[in-house]
Parts: C-alpha cells; structure tokens; sequence
C-alpha cells in the first residue's frame, strides 16, 4: 500500500523540492533512495550555485572571526554542531583511518586562528546503542581543564527526561546528570571535576522511572 | 594501520584472497591547504555534489553542505595534509548526514562511506566535471520494463508532473502514480546506493 506520505515525498524528489519529514520504514527507504538516485542524475543540477557558494563562505568568514577562539584557550562543552564535530573529529583522531597525527599549528590567514583539535589521549569516544544494537547516539569524553562529556540521541517517538549515569572501571556507576529529549532528540554536556576519565568504563541513560534506553562503552 | 605517500586518490586493496579483515589504506595527498579559504574552495562543490546526489534537492544539499563547513571550522587543524583535511570532512558528512535522515525520516535512506567517497573528494578532476551517476541510473533503467522504465524516465530526468506523464503515456493520473511507485520499488531492486 502507497502511504499518502511517502508519496508526497517521492512527488517532492521528483519536483526537486524540500520533502516533508515522515516516519518512513525500510520499504519505504528503498524506494526513495532509488527516486533520490533518478534525481540527482537529471543532467546539469549538480553543481552548486555561484550565489550559494559565495554566500556560505562570507557566513564562514564571519562566524570564524567571531567564534573562534586561539589555540591556547581551553576546550569547552560543545553544543550539538560542535559536539558533532567532536564525535567526527574523535573519529577521525582514534578511529586508526590513514589520517592525522600529531599536534600541528599553522597560522590561519582568513578565518583566524584555529582551535588545536584535542590529541588523541584527551579524547574518548562511545556509541550509545539499545538493547537490540540500534545506534542512539554519541558519547564524548574530553580531558582538560576543564574536562567534560557531551552527549547527544536520538530516541524515536521518546520525549521526557533521560538520565545518565556513568560507569567506572572499578563496577560502580555515578549519576551525571538528567537531560531532556524532545521528540526524540536530545543533547547534553557537562563539565566533570574530580573524576579521572581513563576510569572511565562507559555510560547508561536510563528514564526517569528507571527503564534503559541505551548504553555506551568508551573505546580503550 | 595508516599510510601516507605524494601520490593523492590511490587505494591499496588487499587480495581477495587475503582473509576477511579486510582494511583499506588510502595514500593521502600530503600538500597542506594554507588558509581555511583554501580548503573552502578546493572542497565546497565536491561536497555540495556528494550531498545532492545522497538527498536529491538543492535546499537540503545546500543546508547539510553548509553544516558540514561550519561543523567543522572550528577542530580543524590547518597544518593537517589535504589528505587528512579531506578525511575529516568527509566523516563530518557523514555524521551530518545520518543526523538529518534520522531528523527526516527516522530512517537511513543514504550514507557516505568515508572510505569508498573519499576518493571523489580527493580525485584530481574539476569540481564541474559530469559524473557517472546519469550513466549508473541509465544501466538501472536499461534493467526496467518499458513502461516502468518510461514513468520514471519522464518523472525524474525529464522533470513532467505527475500530470503530464500521464498524458504522455495515456494513462490517468491515478495509474501514472501506482506506475511510478511499482517502478521505483522495482529500481531499488535493480540498485543499491546513488553515487556522485
């Protein structure tokens, strides 16, 4: 059976338009993946437009020289875009891809000055997952001064408060923190004092009367 | 295990027959960008075209491209090789992407692969160059009845309303739409994942 919704959404493909957020299943993703496949072969729209191009790179241009801060200054909890980028850039630095090494600093000459990306034993890293080994979200730990963690999820059709607890290497479990999902999508950062993050074993969120939603373990 | 070499978009593939753990090593451009301008325009439009082939309008390809930049202006270490700079963007797309479909649809309707689309950020060819895609959804099209392969055809490459195909094929609208939906399920079949 055609849903209503799902074919909006391939008419809005076909027409080239933003589509309308739906709750899809697997089926419906095979087909608009194969409608958005169609789509973006259509000759001569691949390309981005000069006015976007430009325009992104002023907005750039000027969030860099507002934002960033100098390479000296400590680490702070991310919010979401920058936690995102926390959870790439931690991939990208303890994933073992063929990519970045070391501590590297070079002036930077339109955008400011860049924040030194924290080394590999500064950073750790966990995917939370359900019960079933769905993927809920992220983790990040950062050592510094200060130190802190930032988490973000996504809990379909979820909307009330999460609480983290985390774990320590030695079996016991310390509550963080409690947070706020809506509609399923939450985050959640927090400077930590005294807690030695290498003891640091994984993290548990569960409702505010006590059932899992998810777990992470940090990587070694 | 990593590796890194002068020579920029090579990959070392192990033998098939050298067991099942299976990694792939990308020998990295090791010049560096000298300003963030630099790494802008060497990798705005790859990534714009990436993004639009994984979600098919301009308005979401332009937001996700423009999240990806501003996501990652912030950790990126200039003194890091192009190579390297590539990798890192390209898992930031990944990790944007995947954010919007869960947003979208609550589903994975496309990803990037940072490993097999690395070699599109990374490949020496002008950012205006075709791509294989219309020649990929050729083959799948090839692969179609006629009618199916028609529909699909006049919907999506020749930019007909839902209206106008159906005159076109001299059905009603109602049968273009149940023709359309057979045949899109019947090309996911035949294919797997857009490429750039």
């Amino acid at each position: 059976m055609t849903s209503r919704r799902l074919s909006a959404f391939v008419d809005a493909v076909a027409a080239g338009r933003r589509p309308k957020r739906f709750r899809a299943d697997p089926h419906d993703a095979e087909v608009l993946r194969a409608a958005i496949a169609l789509r973006a072969a259509r000759p001569g729209e691949a390309a981005p437009s000069e006015s976007f191009v430009s325009d992104l790179f002023q907005q750039l241009s000027g969030r860099a020289s507002s934002s960033l801060t100098p390479a000296t200054q400590a680490a702070r909890p991310p919010g979401l875009r920058t936690g995102l980028a926390a959870v790439a850039a931690a991939a990208v630095l303890i994933g073992g891809t063929a990519v970045v090494t070391g501590s590297l600093n070079r002036p930077a000459a339109k955008f400011g000055v860049a924040v030194q990306a924290p080394d590999e034993t500064a950073l750790r890293t966990g995917t939370f997952q359900a019960a079933r080994g769905q993927v809920l979200g992220q983790i990040v730990a950062y050592r510094g001064s200060p130190s802190w963690v930032f988490m973000h999820v996504d809990v379909p059709n979820y909307d009330g408060p999460i609480v983290c607890m985390l774990q320590v290497d030695n079996g016991s479990t310390v509550a963080f923190g409690t947070f706020v999902v809506h509609h399923g999508a939450g985050q959640f950062s927090k400077i930590i004092g005294d807690v030695n993050l290498s003891h640091l074993r994984g993290a548990r969120l569960v409702t505010s009367a006590g059932s899992p939603v998810a777990m992470a373990t940090f990587a070694a | 295990m990593t590796t890194a070499s002068q020579s920029p978009r090579r990959s070392v593939r192990p033998r098939p027959d050298a067991g099942c753990d299976v990694t792939y090593l990308h020998l990295v451009d090791n010049d560096v960008y000298g300003d963030w301008e630099s790494v802008y325009r060497d990798n705005v439009h790859r990534l714009y075209r990436l993004m639009y082939a994984r979600v098919g309008n301009r308005s979401d390809a332009e937001d996700l491209t423009s999240e990806v930049f501003a996501t990652a202006l912030r950790p990126l270490r200039l003194s890091a090789s192009k190579g390297e700079v590539q990798s890192y963007l390209l898992v930031t797309a990944k990790t944007v992407l995947a954010s919007h479909w869960r947003r979208r649809l609550g589903q994975q309707v496309t990803t990037i692969d940072p490993e097999s689309d690395l070699s599109f950020l990374t490949e020496r060819s002008t950012p205006d160059e075709p791509s294989d895609a219309p020649a990929r959804v050729q083959q799948v099209l090839d692969a179609l009845p006629d009618r199916y392969r028609r529909i699909l055809q006049l919907r999506f490459l020749e930019a007909c309303s839902i209206k106008e195909a159906a005159h076109a094929m001299q059905v009603t609208v109602a049968n273009a739409k149940v023709l359309q939906h057979r045949a899109l399920r019947m090309a996911a079949r035949v294919s797997v994942e857009p490429g750039p």
